[in-house]
């Protein structure tokens, strides 16, 4: 009878389609996200979450995943958030924010930090967990409040070790020069910079006005002082503050920030912000079993090493492995989401990569609403599958650069 | 449109005798080759539709089968059971020879055009075997260590043969050059590289291995051939540019279980495949036609009358340049004119 049994999984093989068509289908063992939200992202120090400290962010992400869900929350296995800034990685202020948002004893809690991409490292730990049946439900989160956390602060000194060593320096030449730099050398042009931002502010714009973020967006009721009045006040916050309108003229008068003769500014560059994001992932069995409603799927993922000082590189490397672990082009896919931690090195991955500019970041990114470190890889997952959902497409990619030097990047599938 | 039913049986391969405009062969398997005896039908086209002229059982599916190109009564059938067997039209109800060297499935036979004195095996032992008709033992084992979908002797040349495999590789055996360390091989091309020349829309990235389930050489071009496997993607290949393929012709759903160049025309070919549909295809190399020597592919229409995995399509070698046949795991053997599902450019 082995034979039989050969015969019956070489045909099983055959119909293992490859390509395109190979990812679209649906499989009982596919890991799949069934509620991906954020909160809305706003401006460092002067936003609605200014005075919200992160955990509260991320208590407000996890309320609404358990309301919009319906998951009972005894059923998530653990939860991963990716945060940058906070002291001990937030470690224990996230286990409290699960406990405070409902979620059982039970429900473990890490957090983990793998710079930018730390939402999208949380996500994939997730994926992971469940694809090799350590968990079945878990959830990726990100979270950063960078009003209250940014700062010098989030960097350990370096040891003479470390400041001897070239490479190892490397890591903490900031990111504006270094970005500065690889501008310079990759010749990205001030203007073509400028253009790339300003597109970026007038798609989040348009998508904001027709209220494409709604889906994606919980609300969150918070408490906020007025700068003129101090007067403490409780305000819901549901819209992208960092939003607003500019041109490429209007960018082009901004005074660089790194270097006289220099092409990076605040208006081409990613904001400062908070938000928090979270993503409920399990299996396609469990959600069927469970009656989860399917939002897409995760496929795969990469992470790479770049020379630190050419960390804005990352996506143009990290983007073909994860294509490649996919088994698919970079034509099969519908939309990328690359953050936008800089216009320069965002445009120089797509250009280099090939990548035609209307399947890139069209409802915006971070230079127009804003790159709360850790949240991002988390939000860039609900920006996306909304927006394949919407526009009736299928593939989507997430990828960012990360500081010191490292690309990540996902392949994601709507339904 | 005319059509056969293979009842209880399920169709793996199709094929057009070389003497007789009007005679087919179709082998086929109980419960989809997967467990239980195989048949072997003789159809003949009538002005009555298609009528079984005559059946042979045996006891494990049968994978395919090829004309003798000596002799218009037999024909040779690939077993399940690794047994290859001749069959005569006029003789009896068994076999009248048979060979049992592979250890495992054989998955194609394939009569050598040129010499016709000999046929070759491949199996899902990982071998091809040269045999004669008139010899117990095989003259020849060219060790593939894959499973040997499909394997062929040139249309042009009578010593040189080819494979393709699970590995996704397409091998050139030259049975001139010595076996030495080689064992023939002249050449291995890894089927999934990516195209020397951008394929538009394809990009010039390669996804990755895909098992090969078919292969066919160009009647006209002696250095062409065409391959398609589990990815659903055609690709043509070019000897002489062996690095990697010249076309790809993507369009199919799923794998793509048979491909066939067509007798007529050098450019045109038609695909089998689990999407249940069989299409044809130029390779845009016809300038005729609009394409430019290496001009761009396309599908030129695709024929979805199937219902369940098409398995095998074979072109008639008589008569109008369109008529072919396809089989397929709805136990049905369909003859048609690829004519009739062509579309305009």
């Amino acid at each position: 009878m082995s034979a039989v049994r050969d015969r019956v999984s070489q045909v099983a093989a055959h119909m293992n389609a490859t390509g395109r068509a190979g990812l679209l289908e649906k499989r009982p063992d596919d890991i799949v996200v069934t509620t991906a939200l954020r909160t809305a992202i706003t401006k460092g120090g002067k936003g609605g979450f200014k005075d919200t400290p992160g955990a509260d962010l991320l208590h407000g992400a996890f309320t609404s995943l358990l309301q919009r869900s319906g998951i009972n929350p005894s059923l998530v296995e653990d939860i991963a958030v990716g945060c940058v800034l906070a002291p001990g990685g937030g470690a224990t202020e996230f286990r409290a924010a699960a406990l405070a948002a409902g979620f059982p004893d039970s429900t473990a809690v890490k957090s983990l930090n793998r710079q930018c991409s730390s939402g999208l490292q949380a996500c994939v730990d997730i994926a992971n967990a469940i694809r090799s049946g350590m968990i079945e439900i878990g959830i990726g989160a990100g979270v950063e409040s960078m009003s209250t956390q940014y700062g010098p602060a989030a960097v350990t000194e370096f040891s003479e070790l470390l400041e001897n060593n070239k490479a190892a320096a490397e890591c903490k030449v900031p990111m504006g020069v270094l970005s500065e730099q690889m501008a310079k050398d990759r010749h990205v042009s001030r203007q073509d910079q400028d253009k790339f931002a300003a597109e970026s502010y007038r798609k989040a714009g348009v998508a904001q006005k027709q209220g494409l973020f709604k889906e994606e967006i919980a609300p969150l009721k918070v408490k906020w002082t007025d700068p003129k009045t101090d007067e403490e006040k409780e305000i819901t916050v549901e819209v992208d503050d960092g939003v607003r309108e500019v041109t490429e003229q209007s960018l082009g008068k901004i005074k660089a920030a790194f270097s006289k003769d220099g092409s990076i500014h605040a208006g081409n560059a990613s904001q400062i912000s908070d938000g928090a994001a979270a993503v409920l992932l399990m299996k396609r069995s469990t959600a069927e079993r469970l009656g989860q409603n399917i939002l897409g799927k995760y496929v795969a993922a990469s992470v790479v090493g770049v020379p630190p000082l050419l960390m804005g590189i990352g996506p143009w490397k990290a983007i073909p492995v994860a294509l490649g672990k996919a088994g698919i082009t970079k034509d099969d896919v519908d939309i990328f989401e690359i953050n936008e931690a800089f216009a320069s090195q965002c445009l120089w991955c797509a250009n280099e990569l090939g990548l035609p500019m209307e399947k890139i970041n069209p409802k915006g990114g971070a230079i127009a609403f804003g790159h709360p470190l850790g949240c991002t890889g988390a939000r860039q997952v609900s920006t996306l599958l909304y927006e394949l959902k919407r526009t009736n497409k299928r593939v989507g990619v997430t990828s960012m650069c990360v500081g010191t030097g490292m690309g990540m990047a996902a392949v994601w599938v709507a339904e | 449109m005319l059509e056969f039913r293979t009842a209880g049986f399920n169709p793996y391969s199709v094929k057009y005798s070389p003497f007789f405009d009007s005679r087919l062969a179709v082998s086929a398997g109980a419960n989809f080759g997967l467990v239980g005896n195989g048949r072997l039908f003789i159809l003949n086209l009538t002005a009555n539709g298609i009528v079984c002229e005559k059946f042979f059982e045996t006891q494990d599916c049968l994978f395919d089968l090829t004309w003798s190109e000596q002799h218009e009564n037999q024909l040779l059938t690939a077993g399940g059971d690794g047994s290859i067997k001749l069959f005569d039209i006029g003789v009896g109800e068994f076999p009248v020879a048979g060979w049992q060297e592979h250890n495992r499935e054989v998955f194609s036979v394939h009569w050598n055009l040129v010499n016709k004195g000999t046929f070759l095996s491949s199996s899902w032992d990982g071998t091809v075997k040269i045999w004669s008709p008139e010899r117990k033992e095989s003259i020849t084992t060219l060790p593939v260590h894959s499973c040997v979908y499909s394997a062929q002797f040139s249309p042009h040349h009578p010593d040189v043969v080819t494979c393709v495999s699970r590995d996704s590789h397409l091998r050139v055996f030259d049975l001139r050059t010595k076996p030495s360390a080689q064992n023939h091989l002249t050449l291995a091309i890894p089927i999934h590289a990516p195209p020397k020349v951008a394929v538009p829309g394809y990009g010039n990235v390669s996804a990755g291995p895909t098992e090969c389930l078919t292969h066919d050489w160009n009647k006209y071009r002696d250095s062409v051939l065409a391959t398609a496997g589990v990815d659903g993607v055609v690709r043509t290949f070019d000897l002489r540019v062996p690095s990697g393929p010249v076309n790809m012709l993507t369009g199919h759903e799923y794998a793509v279980r048979k491909i066939s160049w067509s007798p007529h025309l050098s450019d045109v070919l038609l695909s089998a495949s689990y999407d249940m549909t069989c299409r044809v295809w130029t390779d845009g190399s016809n300038v005729d036609q609009g394409g430019n020597g290496a001009g761009l592919g396309r599908e030129m229409g695709r024929m979805d009358r199937h219902t369940e995995f098409a398995m095998g399509v074979d072109w008639c070698l008589f008569g109008a340049e369109g008529w072919c046949s396809s089989c397929a795991w709805d136990e049905r053997v369909l003859v048609w004119d690829v004519r009739e599902y062509m579309r305009p450019a």
